[in-house]
């Protein structure tokens, strides 16, 4: 529960930090991308605290360029 | 353009130095000895000839597109679209590079420092950092490291000179027993973590510098200095620490660091050492954000990049604590695929832009964005 509470209220201080400059300014663009992100972070950072099994990015990546490395590595080694 | 600042000749030298000690420093020593046991220090060499030709090749780029960060350039060269999708390709690898140096921070200040203070704080800590110092502009960022810099050159000659008493040359001998090929896995290795990210340094490289034209030799000196660093410290740690304890410890160089000992008065100076990671890698992470953020700008059209840099925080934080699964998948990841992924951005992708830049200068290339 504090993990929940810890990802909300800094969700809230980012929000206070940042939207009312944004909305002052009249920055539309920046506002969407601002929220569309923090969107993203606060529910990925939900995920994590209620230690729901999220994968690496990393798998992805290396799902692409792990193939390329064993036959590089694998010419090196002989 | 989106930033105003400029950073001079010099800033940008030392920026390029403590850029690249970065994670090396810290992550790179014991995958080299583990590749090519007691000839680690070959591989550097190597990859530190390489990584002139390469700088020569990021000058190349700079040169064709004046005035234009990477991403602006990739745009420009491959058109429009394509040129974004790119560039959003291109983003995630400073993005992720800046996940996984807060979450080498937070790992190395939790297993040897503080082990009873949960990860995620550090990672808090060090991102909050990071995030306010780009906010604050590269400008502040290049400002910085000149104060930090004689503080790491203080800690570097630190450990050279205290340690020099304990070198034993039978370490390193026999000379050139690994294997050619081993030899060349050891520098994909370094170059890896040590060169090919130096791409990234294009996002500020020459559009932020003060005055145009000599900008050149300072990326060449600042490579050849911290090449430099990281050769003698390879170097140290497997005289010191022979083949077997640098290749099996996580941070050889916080093992040669805790050796010295003066008089049997100063000891346990590997706390203070370790200061001097939290400079370069703080200025490491402080650059991949920078680019990822200014990137990721850019590709969408923003006029500032400064409010995407809170939730992109977040994002670095959230990501750092799942991103190594566990410690055998890290040693997998740094050694077989991220060189893999930083050749692809940091040497297939620039000579891309760089040729089509080629065939296209004989039309028209320095008009610049249109947006």
């Amino acid at each position: 529960m504090a993990n929940i509470l810890g990802v909300i209220s800094a969700a809230a201080a980012i929000i206070a930090l940042e939207v009312p400059g944004l909305i002052r300014k009249k920055l539309k663009g920046e506002l969407w991308v601002f929220l569309g992100l923090l969107a993203i972070g606060v529910v990925l950072s939900f995920l994590i605290a209620l230690e729901v099994d999220v994968p690496s990015p990393l798998e992805a990546i290396a799902f692409i360029y792990k193939p390329m490395g064993d036959i590089i590595f694998g010419m090196l080694e002989r | 353009m989106q930033d105003n600042w400029k950073i001079s000749g010099r800033q940008f030298y030392l920026l390029v130095i403590l850029y690249s000690i970065g994670t090396t420093i810290l992550i790179t020593v014991n995958s080299l000895a583990n590749a090519a046991g007691q000839d680690a220090w070959i591989p550097v060499i190597i990859g530190i000839v390489i990584n002139v030709l390469l700088v020569w090749l990021y000058n190349s780029l700079a040169k064709l597109y004046p005035g234009m960060g990477f991403v602006e350039a990739v745009q420009v060269a491959l058109g429009k679209w394509p040129g974004k999708a790119v560039s959003i390709l291109f983003i995630v690898f400073p993005f992720i590079g800046s996940v996984l140096t807060v979450s080498i921070m937070g790992n190395f200040v939790t297993t040897l420092m503080m082990p009873e203070t949960p990860v995620v704080f550090i990672n808090i800590l060090f991102a909050a950092v990071v995030v306010l110092g780009v906010r604050l502009g590269i400008e502040t960022v290049a400002r910085t490291t000149e104060i930090l810099f004689p503080i790491v050159v203080f800690f570097i000659i630190f450990l050279i000179v205290f340690s020099i008493p304990e070198l034993e040359l039978k370490n390193i001998q026999p000379v050139f027993e690994a294997g050619i090929g081993s030899i060349l896995k050891g520098a994909i290795i370094f170059l890896g973590i040590f060169s090919l990210p130096q791409v990234v340094l294009l996002m500020v490289f020459p559009v932020g510098l003060n005055r145009e034209g000599k900008e050149g030799s300072f990326f060449y000196k600042g490579v050849l200095a911290a090449g430099a660093v990281i050769l003698t410290i390879t170097i140290f740690c497997i005289m010191v620490l022979s083949t077997d304890i640098t290749s099996h410890s996580m941070y050889p160089v916080y093992t040669l660091a805790k050796k010295i000992s003066i008089g049997d008065t100063i000891e346990r100076v590997e706390a203070v050492i370790a200061g001097l990671w939290f400079i370069t890698i703080f200025i490491r992470t402080a650059v991949y954000f920078y680019a990822a953020t200014l990137g990721l700008s850019q590709v969408l059209g923003l006029k500032d990049y400064r409010p995407i840099t809170l939730p992109m925080g977040m994002l670095v934080v959230a990501i750092s604590l799942i991103v190594y699964p566990d410690a055998s998948y890290e040693i997998m990841w740094d050694t077989e695929v991220w060189p893999i992924y930083a050749l692809v951005h940091g040497l297939c992708l620039p000579l891309l832009v760089l040729v089509t830049g080629l065939i296209r200068s004989k039309k028209h290339v320095s008009g610049g964005l249109s947006s």
